[in-house]
């Protein structure tokens, strides 16, 4: 296997698997599944390999593959990572291959769910793999479908108004990702859809082209985080996707949002973004605290875990914004990056947990719940981790991350980082209540008899919990692929006027 | 002001046309409108010759009134009490109609008006068959030979539609 | 005085002679072969289409004109002219054996078809106001009759008068344009109206009610809104096969003519027809879009997506330049394969006297027919725009040519229709894997016409939709010089 291609190897390995599914007889489920599994272990192992080969020190790009695809457009066939992509490929690889365990209970349409659920993996990696802008957005849309499918077809009662609504919404932002790409495109000359060289031409864009722009880019992608007000579809998806699709949704493709705002809006229309800054963390801030509140309201476990969600992206979005008269905050876009990998990990566990009390249960209704510490120790024990890494208890991953944010949004925005400081106050206060509600006080009888979480559902959830406790003492091991593209990319936007 | 004759003769031939297009139209019996098409044909007729396009004028008579029309009659002769059915339709949405063909009407009186029309001088009467013969050989070929085989498939098209259906 | 370069001039048409030829002696073996052996003449009509294809091809890159400027053998309408072939070879294996399933099979079935494309191969090859209406007029008149084939249906029958009276009526339309641009040019001939034009900037009003008159008569053609009317009525009743032609054939024809009259005379007035159409093309897609959201029948709701992709085309017209005239030539394909591929599930997919075509009938086809659904999936994808298909590159390339030309708003349109128009595409795909089938679910009688056609047009849309490269260059090889 020559390495030099190891990103298409990783992207494609998926694809190669779900063609084979495809062409496999109809009642070999179980060959169907392992050989999903080895489809997204590929990827995984290679990630390994990626990593330990990763230069911390370079900010530029590695890995890169560059060919011609449609030169009729000048349309290149780019891949590669930086410091701002390379954490988040990573965590695809691993998310993808947990999430693939946990889907070994699906039952019904084997075949296509294992088939759509490795294009899905194809297309998030692709996403944040490629530095061509039609190629990207290729890979954005490759990953909605399959997403659509998931969600329409294996989902719960109302999957068809989720997976309709997830489309549609997320499809009117891929328009305005679209146009914001074309208008790029033409802007420069010649025509190119090299991101490198976007980004490069960067200074020639007239500030009212950057300011239109910017918006279109930024609703496409806000869409996706998502930000309020756009943020309706995220609860249904959630509820009714399956339990691995809610947790590769969570985990993953929210993260698509943030990561394309730092890849093309940040770098691309820095002067739009200084103009933005302000609004965008305030838009920030409500999430942060308007998920938290309405966190707080739900009475159904896996909506409680959507919300906060929405709550903790808001994080990634005021940290990415947080600019100071020097330029963007270093601690700021550090942190969001971070969080953006230490949210992918615990919301993931979140979903995790929240599946396994609902295959044994059959509802998520939180206040029937109740002593369920006594009955399920070791449950309750990976929980109680999952929910105090998420309330952001010092010692567990969120606390580093959502504390860099907090440190480099103060200077530039001290009223409303205070008001996010709360934010975090509510937020321990709803996961500590749901705690209690569904882990202490009385057992309710109909639930004497509920089994202990099983081996598969651990080997899902260990490497999760592993790395939230690790990163939480010693982050350096994310933090050092982030920082080199970190501070190129605020020595891009540069400082305030 | 002199009035030329040529100008009575087009606004008879106008009239004519005109008004027996009316009558085809409005008239209550079909042996009616198929005459008044009769008139509005010849009406045709004399414009060509009054432009000096004799073997139009020659062919427009031969064909549409001698041959089309004729073949209207006899089917409208041979059609069992045809004579007595009521054939004109009901006429809906009068008002926007008017409104829509007097808002055209000013519109290509406007055109007309505005139009500078590249006159030329009445050509001194010549025959015309063998000037559209040459150029139906020459300069016209292809659109002669395409409008023939339009003309077969006119033909193929009314024998699937009217004809007897293989075996049924 | 004959044409000196007579070989030359019989070149130039030749892939119209062969198909010409070819069109006769399927008539005149009708005579000798017996019933049921009415394949065979299929069979021999694929091969004269397939033989005027290749004639076609040997002609690519030369420019060609012959009998004084009437037609042109250009890449532009060569480009046309393969795909109408292509078109027209997938039609014929749509048809056999559903012709013979409502028994119908009559070989001049095949003939009308074969004449059909003879007038949309003139269209797209004529230089000549004449032999423009005459292609038009070949192919309207094979078509009412083609539309109108299932003669004991009633369907059929309205379909076919509603489709002639409209037709005739746009053909009228389009005649008296012609006349007043004679009228005030001299000439029939495009390049010598431009002539014209050129040395008298303002030809006066009575050209521009000429030129408008011409629009009207190709907004009828290519069924744009408002002049939309007809469509529906006229597809659902046809029969399947030819509603599938019909939505793709001279749609793409009307185009080629289309395009060819209002760039080369009027290129000096874009500015003013540009605005008009904007306006039919944003009209056009919007209520295209939306009408077709609310229709149960699938033969229903592809003619409003045929009235909506009418919309589409319409967007590079107005773009103009070399990028719309190649992203044109590039959706044409995209389009024809796309919806020639969904025709053949909707073909396999109905039964005896023309039953089946409820939307609804279509749950529960991706557990009774998997690989049939799967195609429709691609298909109505490739329809809505969703990569990796055809249709988005397509849609991807008419828009990059509105937004280089400046038309923001139009395209912001269009992006947003096409999000609409997923709706409706999409409601089949949710039909399809998400709900159970009905009671007496259609069995799909698999026949090897329509599933070659399928496998095709399946191949073309996912090569065009991942590879684009190489029909981008020719498309861009294909724009005319004007």
């Amino acid at each position: 296997m020559p390495m030099q291609n190891v990103l298409t190897w990783m992207i494609f390995a998926p694809v190669a698997g779900a063609a084979v599914v495809l062409l496999l007889p109809r009642g070999r489920d179980e060959l169907v599944r392992w050989i999903s599994l080895l489809a997204t272990a590929v990827p995984l192992a290679l990630a390994f390999w990626v990593y330990a080969n990763f230069d911390r020190t370079s900010p530029g790009l590695q890995f890169v593959e560059h060919y011609a695809w449609i030169p009729a457009f000048n349309i290149e066939y780019f891949l590669g990572l930086d410091g701002v992509s390379a954490p988040m490929f990573l965590l695809t690889t691993l998310i993808a291959f947990l999430a693939l365990v946990a889907s070994w209970g699906i039952k019904e349409g084997v075949k296509g769910y294992f088939c759509l659920y490795l294009l899905l993996e194809a297309g998030m990696l692709g996403v944040f793999a490629a530095l061509d802008f039609f190629l990207f957005f290729i890979f954005w849309e490759v990953s909605l479908l399959p997403m659509y499918f998931l969600i329409g077809i294996w989902g719960g009662p109302e999957r068809e108004y989720a997976a309709i609504k997830f489309f549609l919404y997320t499809l009117f932002g891929s328009v305005l990702i679209l146009l914001a790409m074309l208008a790029l495109y033409f802007a420069n000359e010649p025509h190119t859809f090299d991101m490198t060289k976007l980004i490069a031409a960067n200074k020639q864009y007239g500030i009212a082209f950057q300011l239109l722009v910017f918006i279109a880019l930024y609703i496409g992608f806000a869409i996706k985080v998502p930000v309020f007000p756009f943020h309706t579809w995220l609860p249904d998806a959630h509820v009714e996707a399956p339990t691995p699709i809610s947790v590769i949704l969570a985990g993953i493709l929210l993260k698509m949002g943030p990561y394309g705002m730092l890849r093309v809006s940040w770098p691309m229309l820095p002067e739009a973004l200084k103009v933005y800054a302000y609004p965008l963390a305030i838009f920030a801030l409500i999430n942060i605290v308007y998920g938290a509140l309405v966190a707080m309201a739900q009475r159904d476990f896996k909506t409680l875990v959507a919300y906060s969600s929405i709550s903790h992206m808001g994080f990634v979005l005021l940290g990415m914004c947080a600019i100071g008269p020097q330029g963007l905050s270093q601690a700021g876009v550090n942190g969001a990056i971070l969080q953006m990998f230490n949210h992918g990990t615990v919301t993931a566990m979140l979903f995790l947990l929240v599946g396994v009390l609902y295959d044994r249960a059959h509802h998520r209704v939180i206040e029937d719940f109740g002593g369920l510490g006594v009955q399920m120790p070791v449950y309750a024990g990976v929980a109680t981790v999952a929910f105090f890494a998420a309330l952001g208890l010092p010692g567990l991953s969120s606390f580093i991350s959502e504390a860099l944010v907090l440190i480099g949004a103060f200077p530039a925005y001290r009223t409303l980082t205070i008001i996010a400081a709360v934010g975090i106050i509510i937020t321990a206060g709803y996961w500590l209540w749901t705690l209690q509600r569904v882990f202490l006080g009385p057992l309710n009888p109909k639930y004497a008899t509920l089994p202990e979480i099983n081996g598969r559902e651990l080997v899902t959830l260990v490497p999760l919990g592993a790395l939230v406790l690790f990163l939480g003492v010693y982050p350096m091991p994310v933090l050092d692929l982030i920082r080199a593209s970190a501070d190129q990319l605020i020595a891009l936007v540069g400082p305030l006027p | 002001m002199q009035i030329p004759a040529e100008a009575i003769v087009f606004y008879a031939l106008t009239a004519i046309t005109v008004l027996s297009g009316l009558v085809v139209v409005t008239s209550r019996k079909l042996v009616h409108s198929a005459f008044a098409l009769v008139f509005a044909f010849s009406g045709l007729a004399g414009y060509y010759v009054l432009l000096s396009a004799d073997f139009l004028a020659a062919a427009q008579v031969l064909i549409y009134v001698g041959g089309i029309l004729i073949l209207i009659l006899f089917a409208v002769m041979l059609t069992h009490r045809i004579e007595s059915l009521d054939i004109r339709s009901e006429t809906l949405q009068l008002l926007p109609a008017i409104a829509g063909c007097g808002a055209i009407v000013v519109l290509m009186l406007l055109a007309v008006y505005r139009t500078p029309w590249a006159v030329k001088e009445p050509q001194v009467l010549t025959q015309t068959a063998q000037s559209i013969g040459s150029l139906f050989m020459t300069d016209y070929l292809l659109p002669f030979e395409v409008a023939s085989v339009h003309l077969l498939i006119a033909l193929v098209g009314a024998v699937i539609i009217a004809g007897k259906r293989g075996g049924q | 005085m004959p044409d000196p370069n007579w070989s030359q001039a019989l070149r130039t048409v030749a892939p119209e002679l062969t198909l010409t030829i070819v069109a006769l002696i399927v008539l005149v073996l009708d005579l000798v072969a017996g019933r049921g052996r009415k394949g065979a003449l299929a069979a021999i009509a694929v091969v004269g289409t397939l033989l005027a294809l290749g004639w076609s091809v040997s002609l690519w890159g030369e420019r060609l004109v012959a009998y004084g400027g009437m037609v042109v053998a250009d890449n532009y309408s060569l480009f046309f002219n393969i795909a109408f072939l292509a078109i027209t070879v997938l039609t014929i294996l749509l048809s056999t054996s559903y012709l013979r399933r409502e028994e119908a099979d009559l070989s001049e079935y095949y003939v009308l078809l074969l004449f059909c494309t003879l007038g949309m191969m003139l269209m797209a090859k004529g230089l000549d106001l004449i032999v423009i209406f005459l292609g038009l007029e070949i192919l309207s008149i094979s078509n009412y009759v083609l539309a109108g084939f299932l003669r004991t249906r009633l369907q059929s029958n309205e379909s076919a008068l509603k489709y002639f009276l409209l037709g005739s009526f746009s053909s009228a339309f389009f005649l008296y344009g012609i006349a007043l641009i004679y009228g005030t040019t001299g000439s029939t001939n495009l390049g010598r109206i431009a002539q014209a034009l050129q040395a008298n900037r303002d030809p006066g009003p009575l050209f521009q009610v000429g030129m408008a008159l011409l629009l009207v008569g190709f907004a009828f053609k290519v069924a744009s809104v408002p002049f939309h009317m007809w469509t529906p009525d006229a597809y659902e009743g046809a029969p399947t096969p030819i509603t599938a032609y019909m939505s793709v054939g001279p749609k793409a024809a009307a185009f080629a003519a289309f395009l060819r009259v209002f760039s080369q005379p009027l290129a000096a007035m874009q500015g003013e027809w540009a605005v008009v159409l904007w306006v039919l093309a944003a009209l056009t897609m919007t209520v295209g879009n939306v009408v077709a959201i609310a229709q149960p029948n699938i033969k229903r709701m592809l003619a409003y997506s045929s009235i909506a992709h009418a919309g589409y085309l319409l967007v590079p017209m107005v773009a103009s330049g070399e990028l719309g005239t190649s992203s044109l030539l590039f959706y044409v394909l995209a389009y024809a394969f796309t919806t020639l591929g969904a025709f053949a599930v909707v073909i396999l997919l109905s039964r005896k006297g023309e039953a089946g075509y409820e939307i609804a009938g279509y749950a529960g086809l991706g557990y009774t027919h998997p690989v049939l659904a799967l195609a429709m999936t691609l298909f109505m994808l490739s329809l809505g725009g969703i990569p990796p298909t055809a249709g988005f590159v397509a849609k991807f390339y008419i828009f990059s040519a509105a937004v280089k030309a400046g038309y923001i708003w139009l395209t912001v349109i269009g992006v947003l229709t096409s999000a609409v128009s997923l709706y409706y595409y999409l409601r089949i795909v949710v039909l399809m894997y998400m709900r159970e089938p009905a009671e007496e679910s259609s069995a799909a009688t698999l026949t090897a016409g329509p599933l070659v056609t399928l496998a095709i047009a399946a191949f073309a849309v996912l090569l065009m939709g991942l590879f684009p490269g190489s029909i981008f260059t020719l498309a861009q090889s294909s724009v005319f010089g004007l």
